[in-house]
């Protein structure tokens, strides 16, 4: 089947398309040099005024419960940790425009924001729980692992009901069908994004791969960490669209992470309560 | 959110008499079960997660599983005034993966195994099924209206259509 746009002409041509504040993504990267300080990073904040802000307010949220009201970047750092400064600093980067109905793939207000929130708790359960990925970078790369979907949206619009028509035809998964009609999927297009926006490798890897992790070649276990915590949130049903759940499970990505089908149950009943924790931190998003 | 429409999240059960909406919004490989009894016009609703509660864990919340959730769905509609031997059941949900790997199927696939567990327990207490609407791949919303007796479901897929008459089991009774 033929394709009319490059994956390189979405990302150049799609108006409106978000992006990640420049302060957000040098924090991403500071925290992951050795030598970085709660005062580096909160130097780098200080130069997106609106960022600041937005991080102060989520770590003043009731989801953190501190005693006394935190109102400097640096004590913000000093307390919560750099890298919950990262994934707040990113929360509050991604939400303005993961709020917004992604309708290329059916997804209402909110939606996209519910699974990609969703699939960053979930990456960061499997982590803990597994002790094969950096808890914080399962997160991050959780948090982003649908971005093509965005840049895709609008190029989607009125074609979903054909993917699946043909999906079904053929017996694909969703993302198979994009690639044969399309000539590319949502991971692909996510992938070029992420390496646009210049974020991390890990990230980029995850947004490459969280529909066919067997196929990665690097950052094996947080590509796995995405792959069950993106399954385990859809499961529950967080942000379903009209692709709804007609994607594959690698069972090797347990196998990887040392988990056992058995083990997903357990895990599931955590990622739930888990999310329900962070309402707080939403409510102070939306206000 | 509308007057009257009350809204079932993960793992509560609710339970409302006479009037009112009871809504499970996205249920992906969840049950959204509702249970009726139509000479009283109580009516409850469980969004259940999980096929049975851990042996090992305390349960939380009783909704959360089929094994907790169908005894205390019971409980509350009895509380409110209903009477449990005349009660009419309707469930939905149960989606799954497109695919698993071979072999793992039985034990992953929570949706299925979501349907089964519901479905047992129902059977066990040899409850009278209206309707379900289980398994495929995409998530669905319940909408059960009690003063008009519809309850529709509304797939992303496929629109919202009419699943069951509720009050048509009234007038049957009657």
């Amino acid at each position: 089947m033929s394709h009319t746009i490059t994956i390189e002409e979405i990302v150049s041509k799609t108006t409106d398309l978000p992006t990640i504040p420049a302060a957000a993504i040098k924090v991403m990267r500071e925290t992951q040099n050795p030598d970085s300080s709660a005062a580096t990073i909160a130097r780098i904040l200080v130069t997106d005024q609106a960022l600041s802000a937005r991080v102060l307010r989520l770590a003043n949220s009731a989801y953190y419960g501190l005693v006394r009201k935190v109102t400097d970047l640096q004590d913000a750092v000093v307390i919560l940790g750099m890298k919950s400064v990262k994934n707040l600093a990113l929360v509050a980067s991604t939400y303005p425009w993961m709020q917004r109905p992604i309708t290329g793939y059916c997804l209402g207000p909110e939606q996209m924001w519910q699974h990609a929130f969703g699939a960053a708790v979930g990456a960061q359960l499997v982590a803990r729980i597994s002790k094969k990925a950096p808890e914080d970078v399962a997160f991050t790369a959780g948090l982003l692992h649908d971005i093509g979907k965005v840049a895709l949206s609008v190029w989607l619009e009125n074609k979903v009901g054909a993917i699946l028509l043909y999906a079904g035809r053929e017996g694909l998964s969703f993302d198979e069908a994009e690639r044969r009609i399309l000539g590319y999927d949502h991971c692909q297009v996510g992938f070029h994004l992420a390496t646009e926006w210049n974020l991390p490798e890990e990230v980029a890897h995850a947004a490459l791969w969280h529909h066919d992790p067997d196929k990665a070649k690097e950052d094996q276990f947080i590509v796995d960490c995405v792959h069950v915590g993106d399954y385990i949130c859809s499961s529950m049903g967080f942000g379903l669209g009209g692709d709804g759940l007609l994607y594959k499970f690698s069972e090797n990505s347990l196998e990887r992470l040392g988990l056992k089908p058995e083990d997903l149950d357990q895990i599931t009943d955590e990622f739930v309560i888990r999310y329900e924790e962070y309402e707080s931190l939403f409510q102070e998003l939306a206000a | 959110m509308a007057a009257g429409q009350v809204l079932v999240g993960m793992a509560e059960i609710k339970v409302i008499k006479g009037t009112g909406q009871l809504t499970c919004l996205g249920l992906g490989s969840c049950i959204g079960l509702l249970a009726y009894d139509a000479e009283s016009g109580v009516c409850g609703m469980a969004h259940i997660m999980l096929p049975e509660a851990f042996k090992d864990k305390p349960v939380d919340k009783p909704g959360k599983f089929a094994d907790t959730g169908v005894p205390a769905l019971l409980a509350e509609i009895e509380k409110a005034g209903g009477n449990i031997r005349r009660l009419t059941w309707v469930f939905t949900g149960g989606a799954q993966v497109f695919k698993y790997g071979a072999g793992t199927a039985s034990k992953l696939d929570v949706g299925a195994r979501n349907g089964e567990a519901v479905n047992a327990h129902l059977k066990k207490l040899g409850a009278r099924i209206l309707a379900q609407d289980i398994g495929g791949t995409s998530g669905r919303t319940m909408v059960a209206n009690i003063e008009t007796g519809e309850v529709r479901v509304r797939t992303v897929q496929g629109g919202e259509k009419t699943l069951c008459q509720l009050k048509r089991v009234r007038a049957e009774a009657a």
